[in-house]
């Protein structure tokens, strides 16, 4: 199986060095706590910016969430890693977020940074064997959000956590709560559905 | 699977995008402060003495999204105050009026009671009960039936210089 294209270390750190921060942090103690948010920031803010493709949504979202951990550590039994955790919170958050407003999507996309131009994989979309080949990333990017909101929640998940964050299957599984053929029977689901939302975007295979 | 994977390249392609997308500059530097003024926020709102206790939050948990469990709770706390309403009325616990009965016949009784006591004062302060508000703050018999022992009845008789 193809490794996904971007690998982010699910615990960056010693476990040791979290475990701590994370006792402390039970304590009360403040700075521990911002300590992890900085560590474990910039993951959940993308996680649920791409659930949600809305900035504003994902900055409430992602305080929330956080906020929602620090209130909830002294339940933290330590079952699982403190970012797995963490992850469940603000995925289940999110998930009863986008449940509550249904079909109202306002999307409030981030712009792009400026190593999009040069990715080599973008590059190749958007070159000549691409049947919209006058489509610019911008458009791209609007297309690929508007799709990715047509998927139902738990599909959308598994391909943000997967494709675009990384993670592997086994992770993805621990997240949702539910076994790893599930996660890749959805995956291969919301791939296809994708696929067909995107044709005119993608190179014929 | 793999050939899955190849099937999919030109999309996990195009999915790349999304890892190029990121919030405004410097978002990331004020974020964890904000964190921390609402989980500081959140702890002088609610400092320690004055938190619910867990057993009360446990309680109004058990409701959330129950509304059987809330009506039912809420019809039981309804009977309870309609019995506590009952017990108070009756003047002593001896005899048991039934449930359905007992309400109206009290409420009757205790105006009749309250009307009759106001009559009973009325009467020995020489007001008159009437709905009318001339008459009724007006002393019975003050106006024309009590008589004044000094006034004396005289003859009087009017005749004119000229006759």
């Amino acid at each position: 199986m193809a490794e996904p294209a971007a690998r982010h270390d699910p615990e960056p750190s010693a476990p040791v060095d979290e475990e701590s921060l994370v006792r402390r942090a039970r304590r009360g103690d403040l700075e521990a706590y911002d300590e992890l948010v900085r560590r474990y920031q910039e993951r959940i803010y993308a996680t649920i910016y791409h659930m949600t493709s809305n900035h504003e949504d994902a900055n409430d979202l992602a305080q929330e969430s956080f906020v929602k951990a620090f209130q909830a550590l002294k339940t933290f039994k330590g079952g699982s890693s403190f970012y797995t955790w963490l992850y469940r919170i603000a995925v289940n958050k999110t998930i009863n977020f986008l449940k509550q407003r249904k079909n109202r999507t306002h999307m409030s996309l981030n712009d792009l940074d400026f190593n999009a131009e040069h990715d080599p994989d973008l590059v190749a979309l958007i070159s000549d064997k691409t049947p919209r080949r006058d489509a610019g990333l911008t458009e791209l990017q609007e297309k690929l959000n508007a799709a990715m909101l047509k998927l139902s929640e738990p599909h959308r998940l598994v391909v943000v956590l997967h494709d675009v964050q990384g993670l592997s299957h086994d992770e993805i599984a621990r997240i949702m709560e539910c076994n790893i053929g599930t996660v890749r029977s959805r995956l291969f689901y919301a791939r296809q559905q994708l696929q067909g939302y995107l044709s005119d975007y993608l190179r014929p295979s | 699977m793999n050939e899955s994977e190849n099937d999919f390249e030109s999309l996990r392609r195009l999915l790349a995008i999304k890892r190029h997308e990121i919030p405004p500059p410097g978002y990331f530097n004020n974020f964890p402060g904000q964190v921390m003024a609402r989980v500081r926020a959140g702890e002088t709102d609610a400092p320690e003495g004055i938190t619910a206790p867990s057993w009360l939050l446990k309680f109004i948990q058990a409701f959330e999204a129950k509304p059987a469990y809330v009506s039912s709770f809420a019809c039981s706390l309804c009977l309870l105050l309609l019995f506590g309403i009952v017990y108070a009325e009756r003047p002593d616990g001896t005899e048991k009026p039934s449930l359905l009965t007992a309400f109206a016949p009290s409420s009757a009784s205790l105006v009749e009671a309250k009307s009759a006591d106001f009559s009973s004062s009325a009467q020995t302060t020489g007001l008159m009960i009437n709905t009318n508000p001339v008459l009724s703050l007006q002393p019975v018999g003050a106006l024309f039936s009590r008589q004044n022992p000094l006034a004396q009845p005289m003859n009087v008789s009017l005749q004119w210089p000229g006759n």
